[in-house]
């Protein structure tokens, strides 16, 4: 089992763009007024998730 | 397709440098990704009336209040005032961002500078290593847009830096993570913009209370990224607004999430490209403010492009002159804020009700966060050994 990856809940995420700009792997992008993690490109540091204010962004095992 | 100057991103940033390049005769392109100029708002909405010099926004459409001044509570609700009183006059607006931006965004347009919505770019088109142009999305649609010269204002999240090699990712202790609430049926009796500061309100941040209008107020959290976990900001806001007599009987009418560059601006400019706003990391790293220098940093970057197009060399050496003129206007203020900014990082509570306390019948000049800085090493000359340098740094307000 790998390491968590990020995940965006689309239904939660208001588009601040916040754990864009502190993603250091630039990992985060913006897909339909929405953050969207490529996967392949997280390293599971965390920082976006505990970066964002209304919790959108959580750990998911694949 | 082909424009002289294609600006990623309509804010305000975006459309100033857009009119004044328009305005010198380039033909310019703003690229915005959204469906509406100024929607959503990203922003506690409140600025300087120090932008009424500048002449950039007509009517009063766009302004929703006007402040007489500022109280700073800290951590034990010792209140520190900064009032129009003593400046003389009123201090600043808190406004509507969305007509303040389209309004600014209809100026670019009267310039000449024409507007794509619904387009994102995606990439930069490059050929041996020269800026192109912008790879764009439109809809389902795909396609190329060559330019001379490229203007990031993309904001806190900028691709465009990084497309051109520049390093524009922040640090978690560089970045204010934000939640503000428009609440409605609030007590904001008074023309005053009300912060509060402290470890268990807003750890390497603060609460902002800005009237909005009689019953209406902008209520926003920012912590330090650094200090966050999943969801804080807004659990905190919610915690502080349930403990406010004034504000705990009001009722949302909007909701957003913010984020705010606090770091040291980053490189601005490379051949065939300039950054400007938040993309630059134009913002006062204590107060998270940018507009003001969104207005002054895009004015400056606005000429130099429409003279860059004029002379059609748009090389970075002819581009610096924007990176010059922004340093000289306002980038001691930054450097000057951003060590500020460190040091108070380093201020336990008691820290704080102690400087508050101390100067809670302070007569200040003006509402500046200089005119705070020097009060703090007038009385606390020894304590606060390691602002005075930064006093002689710069006298930028």
């Amino acid at each position: 089992m790998g390491k968590p990856k990020a995940l965006v809940d689309r239904e939660l995420c208001l588009a601040c763009g916040g754990c864009i700009s502190v993603c250091p792997q630039s990992a985060i992008s913006m897909h339909g007024m929405r953050a969207f993690v490529t996967r392949e490109k997280c390293i599971s540091c965390a920082i976006c998730i505990r970066t964002c204010p209304v919790g959108a962004i959580t750990g998911e095992v694949y | 397709m082909k424009y002289d100057v294609v600006v990623v991103g309509g804010g305000p940033a975006g459309s100033v440098t857009a009119r004044f390049a328009a305005e010198k005769g380039a033909k310019v392109l703003i690229v915005e990704r959204r469906q509406e100029i100024g929607v959503p708002v990203l922003c506690g909405e409140g600025i300087s009336r120090k932008i009424d010099d500048w002449g950039m926004l007509e009517g009063k459409r766009w302004i929703a209040s006007t402040m007489e001044g500022a109280r700073i509570y800290s951590p034990d609700k010792t209140c520190v005032t900064l009032s129009a009183d003593v400046a003389g006059n009123e201090t600043g607006y808190v406004v509507y961002r969305d007509i303040f931006d389209q309004e600014l965004a209809r100026r670019a347009v009267k310039a000449g500078a024409e507007i794509m919505l619904n387009t994102t770019a995606t990439g930069l088109i490059k050929k041996d290593n020269e800026i192109k142009g912008v790879k764009v999305k439109q809809f389902n649609e795909e396609f190329e847009i060559q330019t001379d010269i490229v203007v990031g204002a993309d904001g806190v999240e900028s691709k465009v830096g990084e497309w051109a090699g520049i390093n524009t990712c922040l640090k978690p202790t560089d970045l204010e993570t934000c939640a503000q609430y428009t609440l409605t049926n609030v007590e904001c009796s008074d023309a005053y913009c009300d912060f509060y500061l402290g470890k268990e309100i807003a750890p390497g941040g603060y609460i902002w209370v800005f009237p909005k209008g009689k019953d209406v107020a902008n209520v926003g959290i920012g912590i330090l990224a650094s200090f966050s976990e999943s969801g804080m900001a807004k659990k905190l806001l919610d915690k502080f607004i349930e403990s406010d007599h004034r504000l705990k009987k009001g009722e949302p009418v909007r909701f957003l999430a913010g984020a705010v560059p606090v770091s040291l601006p980053v490189e601005t400019v490379r051949d065939h490209l300039v950054l400007v706003g938040d993309a630059a990391r134009h913002v006062d790293p204590i107060t998270g403010g940018g507009l003001t220098h969104c207005l002054e940093g895009g004015k400056i970057a606005g000429e130099v492009i429409g003279e860059a197009v004029e002379k059609q060399d748009f090389t970075k050496e002819i581009l610096m002159k924007y990176e010059t003129g922004w340093k000289n206007a306002f980038g001691g203020k930054l450097k000057r804020n951003y060590a500020v900014k460190e040091i108070m990082l380093d201020m336990d509570d008691k820290t704080f009700n102690m400087l508050a306390d101390s100067l809670k019948d302070y007569k200040f000049e003006e509402l500046s966060t200089y005119s705070l800085i020097k009060a703090l090493v007038l009385k606390h000359p020894t304590l606060l050994m390691k602002l005075k340098p930064l006093m002689k740094m710069s006298k930028e307000v």
